[in-house]
């Protein structure tokens, strides 16, 4: 069962040089973040997760990485599964194995990757870890998919962390949410990416408090009897520290086109004082058990002392 | 023009994290030039995050894989992925890549072991799908295996020419490596999917000679800006070289001399070693010496004694 206590990760997309990664992920392991995350697109700015998270964890000693989330279908799941072992190997033991259906259509496009649509995308991610976890398990393991067929393949190397690296599977949508209430021990709930688009008006509304409590919904009928042991992650994309908030919250509400309360309860900001802050995460927590909170890398400092209030509390 | 020599290792496994810091940093103490990894589905790691993890443990020693299998992933992302090594590593990476051979990976990994012009044919496509990527600028290519549309890769790499390996056998991976590599692999010919007696016999002196012919043919002048490597699969650093070589010339169904003078073997005492390095450098243009993980510590006073000579 899990505990429901908090922790928190950063996660950053970009960087300008090794020396710069290396002092981000000291900084955020010195303040007592869990977690460094980096994202897997094609776009401008994004770093290629793999890379990064390995050298990340070659230059700290607790900090646990992860790529939020993989898009499952850049590589064959053999090949990830070799680099995440590896990855966990060689970081003895700290890696999460985030891993998502992809939906960043600009991605597919620009690298010629054909998109299929959500539900074979989503069947596929699900052969996927089958495919990952039996490679992570011992001894030889086969698999006859629809996507993926595998033939007495023994997956070296064997990850440190048995049976394997936690999977991390965020979602918005009931199918994918599905998947990760039976296949996950982190669950990320996330805004509904099906328009393809990260900013879009459809994606916003997905994060609303009513939305939030239907995914939760989801994911609790799912899950059955393993939503207790679920850790329940949420991830920031705006966290503004300010003493008057008033104006900011306004903003959003209109552009969420939501009451106020609920633009400041929705899971995607942070928006307050300090007390504040810390107030709308214990709330957060309380409806929506969620007590993994990743925030941007930008925001590693502002938020440190609601980390070292929180964390493991 | 004579190139100074320069060595690497190649190394496929590790147990834990502190063994590989340990290991990527004996190997720039002890002067070696580069850390290579291969890139199989057998009992190897896998070369990408370990490499980004020995770069991230050392400050000079180079990295790279020996090679990267162009199918078991699509090069936009092997160009990213790499750009990402290097930017990170101020500029280390040596990107090792070639069309694939090893037929049990492809059976590990499901997928279809097209014949070789096939594959060579896409590896072609993917090296200049990479080269574009490392540009850093918008473009498009439609080619037979690749799409790629007004993409433009990031990061751009740290080094503004990032050395490309090209490894290879057979007359038309060679001359394609000579048009469009820094680093020239020459290796046995892997046609048959496995080490086999075929790849031994290939890399005796006279099929040597004839592969570095076919580089030269096909470089034209820019054989000058091209280095040499090949990988010593046996390696030693003995007394009695005879004793050896009687030992593994049945293996190459050819007598002790010849065994010893061929393009897969470095064995001797430090002295014969050096003498033939010298030698082999003046015959194939041979620089870029890759030992394997049991020979560091043998081989590391010919490091010291060559390298950068």
């Amino acid at each position: 069962m899990h505990d429901r206590r908090f922790r928190f990760a950063v996660i950053a997309p970009k960087c300008g040089s090794g020396k710069e990664l290396t002092e981000q992920a000291r900084k955020a392991e010195a303040l007592g973040y869990s977690t460094f995350f980096v994202p897997d697109h094609f776009i401008e700015h994004d770093l290629a997760p793999t890379v990064a998270l390995a050298h990340i964890a070659a230059v700290t000693d607790t900090l646990r990485v992860g790529p939020l989330v993989l898009g499952n279908d850049y590589k064959h799941p053999v090949v990830l599964a070799r680099e995440m072992a590896t990855l966990d190997l060689l970081s003895d033991g700290r890696l999460e194995l985030g891993i998502g259906a992809g939906w960043m259509t600009a991605d597919y496009e620009k690298a010629g990757i054909p998109l299929d649509r959500p539900g074979v995308r989503i069947a596929r991610l699900a052969e996927s870890i089958a495919v990952l976890k039996g490679l992570f398990a011992d001894g030889p393991f086969s698999f006859g998919g629809e996507h993926y067929r595998i033939t007495e393949l023994d997956g070296m190397p064997k990850p440190v962390q048995r049976p394997g690296p936690p999977f991390l599977i965020g979602g918005g949508g009931k199918k994918i949410l599905g998947l990760a209430a039976r296949e996950a021990q982190i669950v990320g709930i996330n805004a509904n990416l099906r328009s393809g688009e990260g900013e879009s008006r459809e994606t916003a509304q997905s994060l609303v408090p009513a939305a939030t409590d239907q995914k939760l919904a989801w994911l609790r009928e799912a899950a059955g009897d393993r939503f207790d042991d679920l850790e329940i992650q949420t991830l920031l994309g705006f966290v503004h520290v300010t003493n008057d908030a008033s104006g900011i919250v306004k903003a959003i509400a209109q552009s969420f086109d939501v009451s106020e309360d609920d633009a400041q309860l929705a899971p995607a900001t942070l928006v307050g004082s300090r007390d504040g802050i810390a107030e709308l995460l214990e709330r957060r927590r309380e409806r929506w058990q969620m007590s993994y909170i990743v925030v941007p890398v930008e925001a590693t400092e502002t938020l440190a002392p609601v980390v070292a209030r929180l964390a493991g509390t | 023009m004579t190139k100074p020599f320069r060595f690497g290792v190649q190394i496929s496994q590790c147990e834990s994290a502190s063994a590989w810091r340990d290991k990527a940093r004996k190997l720039e103490d002890l002067g070696y030039s580069t850390l290579f990894m291969p890139d199989h589905f057998g009992e190897e790691l896998a070369p990408l995050p370990a490499i980004a993890m020995a770069a991230a443990h050392t400050t000079t020693l180079r990295i790279g894989a020996l090679v990267f299998d162009n199918d078991y992933k699509h090069p936009a992302i092997l160009a990213k992925e790499s750009a990402t090594i290097d930017v990170l590593c101020d500029g280390r990476l040596e990107l090792g890549v070639g069309a694939g051979w090893m037929k049990t990976d492809y059976d590990a990994l499901g997928l279809q072991y097209d014949p070789p012009a096939v594959r060579v044919d896409r590896f072609e496509e993917a090296l200049h799908v990479i080269k574009q990527c490392f540009t850093g600028e918008k473009f498009t290519y439609h080619g037979e295996h690749y799409r790629i549309t007004d993409y433009a890769s990031y990061p751009k790499p740290a080094q503004a020419h990032l050395p490309i390996l090209v490894g290879g056998g057979g007359k038309r991976v060679l001359s394609i490596a000579a048009r469009e590599a820094d680093i020239v692999g020459v290796n046995p010919n892997l046609r048959a999917g496995e080490i086999g007696l075929e790849a031994a016999t290939d890399s005796l002196q006279d099929q040597t000679d004839r592969k570095i012919g076919w580089i030269r043919d096909a470089a034209g002048k820019r054989i000058d800006d091209i280095e040499i490597q090949m990988r010593f699969f046996i390696c030693k650093v003995t007394d009695d070289r005879m004793k050896l070589a009687k030992a593994m010339a049945p293996g190459f169904g050819v007598s002790p001399e010849e065994a010893l003078a061929s393009g897969a073997a470095l064995v001797g005492t430090e002295t014969e070693i050096i003498e033939q390095l010298h030698e082999r450098r003046e015959r194939w243009g041979l620089s870029y010496v890759i030992v394997g993980d049991d020979n560091i510590d043998e081989f590391a006073p010919i490091v010291a004694k060559v390298t950068g000579t």
